[in-house]
């Protein structure tokens, strides 16, 4: 996708990504973080949470995934803003939305905002900026 | 009572806390592979060379990932001591035992091309006065770390805020 192509208001394909343990541990591994909580689920349950969850790192990283797979190759992530709410547990799905909150011919830069929701309610809400050079 | 001051806490300059390894393919594949990413530009040379960078360039969402601890829970010899976040100790010692993440904001500088070395460097940006939310009562504490590669250019930079509180009674 080229800047010139992205509208402003213009909406994002959803994209559903279903959470289980597989992608928890894979994506807690994949960031380096060995915290017990986003692999082992007694620990977890021990810290009062039902099951192992989601990892902050690997909630951006599917941010990021999520935008990037939209604009594609040529635009630079120059920013992920996220605020974090309900757990990803084992079990439930995310679904990703998004829409283009500005575009900014000159200087290429465009900010979408992104939710992904769960059956808890929103487990990432945020603003991605992309730069187009 | 008047709620405790946390206000010396703010500031310092800790680090630089160092990656154990450059950044390389390998850790980038398994990321992509995990996150369902099929950007080219993160396995494909070619491709990302079309797209105006002279090697496979990682995930900027991984810029922390490079300089996790990992899991011998240790940081790479050089590393500095301390942490940014030491007041969150002191105030669960202080009566606010519990502590959730609250967001986190990330900017990219540049992208990390294979071959890179991150670092960074950390600060406690900010405290907040004693609010009370939903959760309970407490304080809004945001970190603020630095990230550099091996000319110690800025890759970019990460706001964590945390908010360490005081559960409400139900």
């Amino acid at each position: 996708m080229k800047l010139a192509d992205i509208e402003n208001g213009a909406t994002l394909p959803t994209l559903d990504i279903d959470i289980t343990a597989r992608l928890i541990v894979g994506g807690a591994i994949a960031s380096r973080d060995y915290q017990d909580v986003h692999h082992d689920k007694a620990a977890a349950q021990a810290l009062g949470s039902p099951d192992i969850f989601m990892n902050i790192l690997t909630t951006n990283g599917l941010v990021g995934r999520y935008v990037t797979d939209w604009a594609g190759p040529e635009a630079r992530l120059a920013g992920v803003n996220i605020r974090l709410g309900a757990p990803n547990f084992p079990g439930d799905r995310m679904t990703f939305s998004g829409k283009v909150n500005s575009v900014d011919a000159g200087s290429g830069e465009v900010e979408v905002a992104i939710s992904g929701r769960n059956q808890l309610g929103d487990h990432v809400t945020g603003t991605v900026i992309l730069k187009f050079c | 009572m008047s709620a405790p001051d946390f206000a010396d806490y703010v500031g310092g300059d800790f680090g630089p806390f160092l990656a154990w390894d450059e950044v390389n393919a390998p850790m980038i594949r398994h990321w992509c592979e995990a996150m369902g990413d099929s950007n080219p530009i993160y396995t494909d040379a070619e491709a990302a060379r079309a797209a105006g960078y002279s090697d496979i360039v990682a995930p900027p969402t991984m810029m922390m990932a490079w300089t996790m601890n990992g899991y011998g829970g240790k940081r790479p010899p050089g590393s500095g001591e301390g942490n940014a976040l030491a007041v969150l100790s002191v105030m669960s010692e202080a009566g606010y035992p519990a502590v959730v993440a609250v967001n986190c904001e990330q900017e990219y500088e540049r992208y990390l091309e294979v071959g890179d070395r991150v670092y960074f460097r950390a600060t406690c940006e900010a405290i907040s006065e004693e609010k009370t939310t939903a959760l309970g009562t407490g304080f809004f504490v945001t970190e603020l770390s630095t990230f550099y590669n091996q000319r110690d250019e800025v890759v970019g930079r990460q706001r964590f805020r945390v908010l360490q509180y005081r559960p409400a009674e139900r």
